[in-house]
């Protein structure tokens, strides 16, 4: 476990949207933290409320529309209850995101340069040419060839990484101390994936900030988070250190999801998904949301919510399931899938 | 994306141009017989008597009477709508008569310029009397006043060669005299016309003071042509400069009261000097403002009494506000049709009725029926039409009273001195129609086979009717229809839009329409008699609807078929009336002929002698309308100061 | 972009030769009167109705006189440059008539745009910001009624309330009338008799464009970029006015452009209640009197009006949006 000191701390974080179809429950009952560097991934299907959860803690959700509960303490300040002028200040400044689609999180009528400039003006009152400088600087350190030139190209005429890189780029100009970045690959190719994650991997640790990533891949998870948490309809449905999520993961939906994804160590030729589909956030289902896709659901499920626990070493999990059956199951559900592959 | 801007243009430009010629159609025709006058808005109330006396329809002047000077203020509606571009050889708008005659353009003898018969009779205006006719009738001899000058920039005395040079205009084919066909009776005429002759020889000038015409034939109502305003006289210096159509407009030089604003500063010394004059703007405005070389010692308060210092004409596009400035003050009258609602007002408004002017507009509007088609080849089905026509229903559908008196003759009784005043052919109980009188008549025809009064041939089902298209006469057809039902006629209605250019086309051979109306050029009945005259029958363009005096020859030629025999004649009526000088005999013998066509050939039904309204503004402190042009007696007006 | 304008204007030009010629052929290929015979009097001899078609050039056929036209177009004549002969109505040179009547519909739809541009869009960003809000329900109650009322009701309870003349309570008549006063004879006058055309002619419109402003605008507000911007610490204002307002004003520019451009052929309606004498009334009343040069100038200069219109918005569009610009 990481032992930075924590910048970022989540408690009982819950987001609703009242709609006239009835209350969206986008976040339940959330908890986590995060420190200095580590990289903190918050893995999910769509829909799990995983974006949901960032977007509430920058303020980027419209307050008006959005019912937010709990507390997230930034540096010891709740950021659900600053004013929106002291929050703004942070955003952008103390607290930097990415987003899923460089193609459409750069504006198109705006230079590159310009938007990186008026990020860092945003927030400092310094000379238009010493920002230039400095987005010049940081789009060399984000790995923009030629960046003096391709600081005053517009967005389209930067490939897919570029712009991915140029958000990053933008994210660290004004050097912050927590990284959100919200499915920062989806978008890309394979290979300039990983040169992303790379890079984000990099700029954490020559910056030392923190990072959250978010993402509904295991795989990008699994190479660059130090914590892991799986959300599920709203909710945490296990948590812990990297080792110990994809070693020994407890929860029959993170075996779910382990088990539909391609791993390159193992040979494996073939993919189980997760039956069924993810709940509407509107009708979750009661008890345990996950248990009418669990194979293992059994009389409590459906009634009873099972309670977000450590199991020890900081892995923590929310499931009826005893210790020892998780063990044999999770034993045999590995025996099959390898041998199914076989 | 640029195909689809592409296809925009195309779109917007062919949406004019077909507006453009969809809405083309009609007015080629509309303007033939419509010229001289607008038509008689819609109103409540008994139009005004016209009476012998000029005095007596103008308004009772103000307590100290009208002053000289200010400003009298004209709002024309959506154009000035001249014909000849106000060049008085061309133009043939009875506004631009007003104007002309009034305050422009003097003749050597001219009218009154106000209401009634005083205003359509002749008095010298130019010429120091109204002329020595010779004894065989061709030789008009006039002597010019002393005194009489062109306004600036010429300001040079008027003589002769001046009223002579008009004519030389009008015979000059590109200047399109547009009532060119009133002058050919002079000698020589038409073969300066046609190139021949380099003069015309009927027109002398012994001096500079005198002129004499020879015609070719006697003409009564000759003294009438030479008060139209294409017969004032024309400097040669600058009318001679022009000779396209209309061009000489906004040059015009002042032989009258007034003169356009701005004239002074023409540069008459050679024709590539001359620049627009400022005052008259065709699109928008005309301002006239005193002429300093008239010299009223040469005219007479009769006919002008030039109170106002200056006119302005201005066109507007809206009607309301129109009425609302006149209302207001803000002008003192308006060339515009009142809308009901206005006129309306000022019936009911006991303040506003003295600023509601109503005079006789010297037209007739009928019913046409075409000698050569059945039922109407029969003279009895015509005399029955005539009888069962509720004109009562007719006038209602025009607005009641105030459109003008029921009309039981062809010519107008105001320019018969009201000899016809009490005839009536054709009476009924209320002007209702006499249905009984009509089936009497009707059993008559060869088509009541049965002899019960009622039309039973199949001549008399579904027969073809040409109106207009529009309001009025969509409110006529229900009384029309049920007249002539009354007969057993059933009418087949075709209203379009513009129906004289159909009705105007012989080959088209048209029953009956209710469409035409007919307005006097001058106040002599033979302006209505070419309307029967056989020998102006054109195939196109023809104004002679009824055919009245077709040949069998003729109707080859204008390809009229039906029933083109026998059709009776009044040619040889029309040429003894007109070369009787005018005056009382003149006057009788047209009524004489009118009579005559009423009961022996019967051409139409007419319905209605209308009305000219006015309205005028608080601040008009002496008014009167000119009978000649039938518009605003511009010359007498006076405003408060 | 030169490259680029000088091929939009040598298709501005195929445009206009295309426009002009079905101009000319349905003049004459469809059946309509004589112009001539308005001209010629009641009664014309046949002598005279040739000599009037021969002066307005009606006695050829319809594409030499096309020719005759567009050489006259191209190379004037007698009136000047461009050559556009005489109106059959007035007999006053057409070009005369079209530079006395263009600045009157040019100030007139100039100044109802700039009054329409400023209510709309801000009404529709007022709208946008506070959707959902009883100031949001208000200017779209104003947006319905703008885009219902019929313009020339609303001339006239403009006149009747405002104007000198007008029949309304006598402390709000504190505009003149109807009528245009040149801005060359009077500022002062020009400005105060325009007043009610621009704001009666931009109500329409401004509905139009307020109810366009907010829908782009709740659009752009969604998008990914915005959710950036905020991110990045700007304030709202910032985001609103910089990154919304940007995007969602390019749909607007072309709507624009075609307004302004469908405008200068004459806002008939508003030109004939406040007695503007403008294109619009012209172009009308040239129809109506079979008056071909005039209906042919206003088809001229409208078509030219929409493809410079064209070009420019084309410039302007680029010069917002470089994605355009670099294709």
């Amino acid at each position: 476990m990481p032992d930075g000191e924590v910048l970022l701390d989540v408690s009982g974080l819950s987001v609703r949207f009242p709609t006239s179809d009835g209350v969206v429950n986008a976040v339940d009952d959330l908890s986590f933290q995060v420190r200095r560097g580590e990289t903190f991934g918050i893995v999910g299907e769509s829909g799990s409320g995983k974006s949901v959860t960032n977007l509430a803690l920058l303020g980027l959700l419209n307050r008006r529309a959005a019912n937010i509960e709990g507390t997230a303490l930034f540096k010891g300040r709740d950021l659900l209850t600053m004013p929106p002028g002291e929050l703004r200040r942070i955003r952008g400044k103390e607290i930097a995101m990415i987003f899923q689609d460089p193609f459409a999180c750069l504006h198109p009528m705006y230079r590159v340069g310009d938007q990186l400039v008026e990020a860092i003006r945003a927030h400092e009152r310094v000379p238009r040419r010493q920002a230039a400088e400095r987005a010049i600087e940081v789009l060399a350190a984000v790995g923009i060839p030629k960046p003096r030139e391709r600081f005053r190209d517009y967005p389209h005429q930067y490939s897919g990484g570029m712009r991915q890189r140029a958000m990053i780029a933008m994210a660290l100009l004004l050097n912050p101390d927590v990284l959100i970045a919200d499915e920062p690959t989806t978008a890309l190719d394979v290979t300039v994936q990983a040169q992303i994650l790379e890079l984000i991997d990099r700029v954490k640790k020559e910056f030392d900030i923190a990072v959250v990533l978010i993402t509904h891949d295991l795989g990008v998870v699994a190479e660059v988070a130090q914590t892991v948490m799986v959300m599920y309809a709203g909710r945490a449905m296990e948590q812990g250190p990297r080792q110990q999520v994809f070693g020994k993961p407890l929860h029959p939906y993170t075996w779910g999801l382990l088990e539909s994804i391609p791993h390159v160590d193992q040979k494996v030729s073939r993919l189980v998904p997760i039956e069924g589909a993810p709940p509407s956030l509107i009708f979750v289902p009661p008890g345990c949301p996950f248990h009418p896709r669990c194979p293992h659901r059994f009389g409590p499920c459906d009634q009873k919510r099972p309670e977000f626990r450590d199991r020890g070493g900081g892995h923590a999990e929310a499931c009826h399931l005893s210790a020892d059956e998780k063990r044999t199951l999770w034993a045999e559900r590995q025996e099959r899938f390898t041998r199914a592959a076989v | 994306m640029r195909h689809w801007r592409a296809l925009a243009i195309v779109v917007v430009a062919l949406g004019l141009a077909v507006g453009a010629a969809a809405c083309g159609g009609d007015d080629g025709g509309e303007a033939t017989p419509d010229t001289t006058a607008t038509e008689p808005a819609t109103t409540g109330e008994e139009p005004a008597t016209t009476e012998e006396e000029p005095a007596t329809t103008e308004e009772e002047p103000s307590p100290e009477g009208p002053q000289a000077g200010g400003t009298y203020r004209v709002d024309w509606e959506e154009t000035f709508g001249f014909t000849g571009g106000f060049d008085p050889v061309g133009e043939y708008l009875g506004e631009a008569f007003g104007i002309q005659s009034g305050l422009l353009v003097r003749t050597l003898i001219g009218y009154r310029h106000t209401a009634g018969s005083a205003g359509n009779e002749l008095i010298p205006d130019l010429a120091t009397d109204l002329g020595t006719i010779s004894d065989d009738g061709l030789t008009y001899t006039y002597t010019l006043k002393d005194g009489i000058k062109f306004g600036p920039p010429l300001s040079r005395e008027i003589t002769s060669q001046d009223v002579a040079y008009a004519f030389e205009r009008i015979g000059t084919e590109s200047l399109v005299a547009q009532y060119g066909f009133y002058y050919t009776v002079i000698e020589g005429m038409s073969e300066f016309m046609a190139g021949e002759a380099d003069t015309i020889s009927g027109i002398t000038t012994p001096d500079d003071k005198t002129i004499a015409f020879k015609l070719t034939a006697p003409t009564g109502d000759f003294p009438f042509r030479l008060a139209m305003p294409a017969a004032g006289p024309a400097p040669r210096e600058v009318a001679g400069c022009f000779t396209e159509a209309g061009a000489y407009g906004r040059y015009l030089i002042s032989s009258g009261p007034y003169m356009f604003e701005g004239s002074d500063a023409l540069d008459a010394s050679s024709c590539d000097t001359l620049e627009p004059i400022a005052g008259f703007d065709p699109n928008t405005s005309m301002t006239l403002v005193r002429n300093p070389d008239y010299d009223p010692a040469t005219d007479t308060p009769e006919a002008r009494e030039n109170f106002v210092d200056r006119f302005e004409f201005k066109i507007n596009s809206n009607p309301d506000d129109i009425f609302n400035k006149i209302k207001a003050g803000e002008i003192e009258d308006a060339v515009a049709s009142e809308p009901p609602k206005v006129i309306r007002e000022y019936t009911e408004n006991e303040e506003l009725t003295p600023l509601l002017h109503i005079n006789a507009g010297d037209r007739t509007w009928y019913i046409t029926l075409n000698l050569t088609q059945p039922p109407f080849d029969d003279i009895h089905v015509r005399k029955a039409a005539n009888l069962v026509m509720d004109k009562e229903g007719l006038r209602r559908a025009w607005g009641g009273p105030t459109a003008g008196e029921i009309a039981t003759h062809i010519i107008p009784d105001a320019m018969l001195n009201e000899t016809l005043a009490d005839y009536d052919p054709y009476p009924s109980e209320g002007y209702a129609g006499d249905v009984a009188a009509a089936m009497e008549e009707m059993k008559l025809s060869k088509y009541d086979t049965d002899k019960d009064g009622i039309c039973d041939a199949p001549e008399c089902k579904d027969v073809l009717y040409v109106t207009e298209a529009d309001r009025l006469r969509q409110d006529m057809q229900p009384p029309t229809s049920a007249s002539f039902e009354k007969i057993g006629i059933t009418l087949k209605v075709r209203s379009v839009e513009g129906a004289y250019p159909v009705i105007q086309d012989v080959s088209k051979n048209v029953p009956a329409s209710g469409r035409p109306g007919w307005g006097k050029d001058y106040a002599d009945a033979s302006t209505f008699m070419v309307l029967f005259d056989s020998r102006s029958t054109l195939p196109t363009g023809n104004i002679n609807y009824s055919l009245v005096g077709l040949t069998p020859e003729q109707a080859a030629k204008v390809k009229a078929s039906g029933t083109v025999e026998g059709i009776p004649s009044v040619d040889a009526d029309i040429d003894a009336c007109n070369v009787i000088p005018v005056g009382d005999e003149r006057v009788q013998c047209w009524a004489d002929l009118d009579k005559k066509l009423m009961e022996e050939v019967v051409p139409w039904i007419p319905y209605l002698d209308a009305t000219a309204t006015q309205i005028t503004g608080p601040t008009v402190t002496k008014w009167d309308f000119d009978q000649f042009s039938g518009t605003i007696a511009y010359a007498h007006v006076a405003v408060a100061q | 972009m030169a490259a680029y304008i000088v091929r939009r204007l040598v298709w501005v030009i195929v445009v206009l030769l295309a426009v002009t010629m079905i101009t000319f052929a349905i003049f004459y290929l469809l059946p309509t009167g004589d112009p001539a015979v308005r001209f010629a009097g009641k009664s014309p001899t046949p002598q005279v109705l040739e000599e009037v078609r021969r002066q307005f050039g009606l006695d050829k056929p319809w594409y030499a006189q096309y020719w005759h036209f567009l050489s006259d177009l191209t190379t004037g004549d007698k009136y000047g440059w461009p050559g556009l002969g005489f109106s059959f109505d007035t007999r006053i040179p057409v070009r005369e008539e079209l530079l006395e009547r263009a600045p009157r519909t040019l100030s007139l739809a100039f100044g109802a745009a700039i009054v329409w541009l400023t209510l709309g869009v801000t009404i529709g960003i007022v709208s946008a910001l506070r959707r959902g809000t009883l100031l949001d329900r208000a200017a779209m109650g104003f947006a319905l009624f703008g885009v219902s009322a019929p313009v020339f009701w609303l001339g006239l309870m403009a006149l009747w309330l405002f104007a000198e003349t007008g029949g309304g309570p006598d402390w709000l008549h504190f505009l003149p009338g109807t009528g245009y006063v040149p801005f060359s004879e009077s500022p002062s006058e020009w400005f105060t008799h325009l007043i009610m055309p621009w704001v009666v002619l931009a109500l329409l419109y401004a509905a139009f464009y307020a109810r366009m402003t907010r829908g782009n605008l709740l659009e752009t507000m969604g998008e990914d970029y915005i959710r950036t911007a905020r991110a990045k610490g700007l304030t709202e204002r910032r985001v609103v006015f910089k990154h919304g307002l940007r995007a969602s004003l390019t749909p607007i520019v072309t709507m624009f452009g075609m307004d302004i451009a469908l405008l200068v052929g004459g806002a008939v309606i508003t030109e004939t209640v406040f007695n503007i004498q403008g294109l619009g009334a012209w172009a009308v009343r040239a129809t109506f009197n079979q008056d071909l040069p005039a209906v042919v100038a206003v088809v001229v200069v409208s078509a030219f009006a929409v493809a410079i219109m064209n070009l420019l918005v084309d410039i302007v569009y680029a010069w917002l949006d470089p994605r355009v610009r670099y294709q």
